[in-house]
């Protein structure tokens, strides 16, 4: 370079040599921008968002627990006793019949007996001086 | 459609789009040569763009005429801008210099830039500057904005900004001439 640079010499741009936008990129921007800050059209569920917080949460309690009574009263119950009593008289009776655990009829007529526990072991007495003390003791009529 | 025209249609519900829409037309083509000297790549400067006309959508209902739009619009912009060369160092992290060398490769690739070496190499010597010293210098030498105009979109006085101005242009001739074979 012959003569130093100077930016007061240089020829002035409005803006750098640099490669232009693509063809029709300032007729389109608008648009593109138009389409970005307008909110997203939901027609079905606007409504919601018109109703209140309070009103909102309210309505999904209500949604949810409507889904649970429905689920609740819509689901068939398996009823044990109804679904027993479909079971063949035939097949209850192979059923007990071939189960290791059997009842005799001695087990269904008598109930075991509660083991009376007995305390004379612990009184150091013959039964003569247990009627002694107990004649001695004064009775009172109420009981009799 | 002067500004004072637009804020007062775009206040308007009825009429706010078709405001918005003078808006962009109007300051459309300034925005994007101003984003597009920053980071040099149109991809990048497009996102900037609609970024910055999207800021300038959700809050020019606020805007309260303290400065002129135009003067608001470009200090959106530019913040814009900054924000994304400053992350772009952080995301690659590159030291506060080597933001410049990769717009300088993109600018080498750039086919209006080929065969024009005093072009290129002045290019390359604005992209060398510091981010803040590059807006002031493009502010001042390509939009030929005047200082206190300038002082409204940057925040800094307009002392500061001569002193800016004079400091990055001297280091502009300087590059060229070190580097003019």
């Amino acid at each position: 370079m012959n003569t130093p640079f100077r930016l007061d010499e240089h020829r002035r741009r409005p803006h750098p040599p640099l490669t232009p936008p693509p063809d029709r990129y300032f007729e389109q921007l608008p648009t593109r921008l138009m389409q970005r800050v307008q909110p997203a059209s939901a027609p079905a569920w606007g409504w919601l968002s018109a109703l209140s917080a309070p009103l909102r949460t309210a309505l999904a309690s209500v949604v949810v627990l409507g889904g649970f009574a429905a689920s609740f009263f819509l689901s068939p119950a398996p009823a044990a006793t109804s679904s027993l009593a479909q079971v063949p008289q035939e097949e209850l009776v192979q059923y007990l019949l071939a189960t290791d655990q059997r009842l005799t009829l001695a087990d269904l007529a008598e109930l075991p007996a509660a083991v009376a526990v007995s305390n004379t072991a612990y009184l150091e007495a013959t039964p003569a001086e247990v009627q002694r003390e107990l004649d001695a003791l004064p009775i009172d009529e109420a009981y009799l | 459609m002067e500004d004072q025209e637009i804020l007062r249609k775009f206040h308007d519900p009825a009429s706010r789009n078709v405001a918005f829409n003078q808006l962009v037309r109007k300051y459309q083509s300034k925005v994007y040569w101003h984003v597009r000297k920053m980071v040099v790549d149109h991809e990048d400067a497009d996102d900037l763009v609609q970024d910055t006309f999207v800021k300038v959508w959700n809050h020019l209902e606020n805007f309260r005429q303290d400065a002129s739009l135009y003067t608001w619009i470009y200090r959106i912009a530019t913040n814009e801008c900054l924000s994304f060369l400053q992350s772009k160092r952080r995301k690659f992290f590159l030291p506060l210099n080597d933001v410049g060398a990769e717009l300088a490769q993109k600018l080498e690739a750039d086919e209006e830039l080929a065969g024009d070496e005093v072009e290129l190499k002045l290019q390359k010597a604005i992209l060398r500057l510091p981010d803040k010293q590059r807006l002031v210098f493009n502010l001042r030498y390509y939009d030929e904005m005047p200082y206190e105009q300038m002082a409204d979109v940057t925040g800094t006085s307009v002392g500061a900004l001569k002193a800016s101005y004079h400091h990055a242009a001297k280091k502009v001739e300087q590059y060229v001439n070190e580097h003019f074979s």
